[in-house]
């Protein structure tokens, strides 16, 4: 099967199990990717409003959901 | 559990049985995995299983691979392959920028994670080769724990899931604990 043809398949959601396993696996992914480049950015000294801005949420949203976590590892 | 008298291959191979457990979708870090990072990490471990014919490739598939409805790993590459994201592609970007498992250190929540096992903890099966390991280093008076001894606490348990996968690899736990030894006892 294509690329193209699986793409299609997923995200039509012929499948439902598949569709929203994929959707569910996407969001995951841009969470992780998030954290990593929110953490990136605090250790490259950027501020929680800069950080909100490129992420097209709130100051207070993208602090409450990562203020919390310790930097590095 | 105290890694502190882990020898560096000892080390290694529970950070790459870790990665074993991560790859096959499982949600923790069994004796088999460990016996994949004792087959993999370079030491007297993977010496001994190398000689009895354990091979990588044939271990790994030979062992279960989750990823079903009751309990999918949330970063399904499958899944995500179907929308056309390449994962390993991503996990070589962040692994380059963030450095290596950064991408799935980046999920669990802080509180879970254990600086060598990341996030995966580990089966009462795979906790307890480690206290034997402990154990069989104080038995051979070693103040150290190499792949050897992690290897020897794998098959001085009654069964476990490492032993099933080297049976059903045609090799006998027995025979190879006795070669482990041999090859320890001679290396010391």
């Amino acid at each position: 099967m294509s690329d193209g043809v699986r793409l299609a398949d997923a995200a039509s959601g012929s499948d439902p199990a598949e569709g929203l396993r994929a959707a569910r696996a996407l969001r995951e992914l841009a969470e992780r990717l998030e954290a990593l480049q929110v953490d990136n950015a605090r250790v490259h000294g950027w501020s929680w409003q800069e950080i909100a801005f490129c992420l097209g949420v709130s100051k207070q949203a993208v602090h409450k959901k990562h203020s919390g976590r310790r930097l590095g590892h | 559990m105290p890694f502190e008298r882990f020898r560096d291959d000892a080390r290694h191979a529970v950070v790459v049985a870790r990665d074993e457990a991560v790859r096959a979708r499982q949600d923790q870090i069994g004796c088999e995995h460990l016996l994949l990072g004792l087959l993999c990490e370079p030491g007297v471990a993977a010496e001994a299983l190398t000689a009895a014919g354990l091979n990588i490739t044939s271990l790994r598939a030979a062992l279960p691979v989750g990823g079903n409805a009751a309990s999918p790993d949330p970063l399904d590459a499958e899944s995500l392959a179907s929308l056309g994201i390449d994962l390993d592609a991503v996990r070589r970007a962040t692994d380059a920028a963030f450095g290596h498992g950064a991408l799935d250190r980046a999920s669990a929540p802080r509180r879970d994670r254990l600086r060598i096992t990341g996030g995966r903890r580990m089966t009462a099966d795979s906790k307890k080769s480690l206290e034997l390991a402990l154990r069989a280093a104080v038995g051979l008076r070693q103040n150290y724990i190499s792949s050897g001894h992690v290897l020897l606490g794998i098959l001085d348990q009654e069964d476990n899931a490492a032993q099933a996968a080297l049976r059903a690899a045609g090799i006998d736990p027995a025979g190879l604990r006795a070669d482990v030894l041999r090859r320890m006892t001679a290396a010391a």
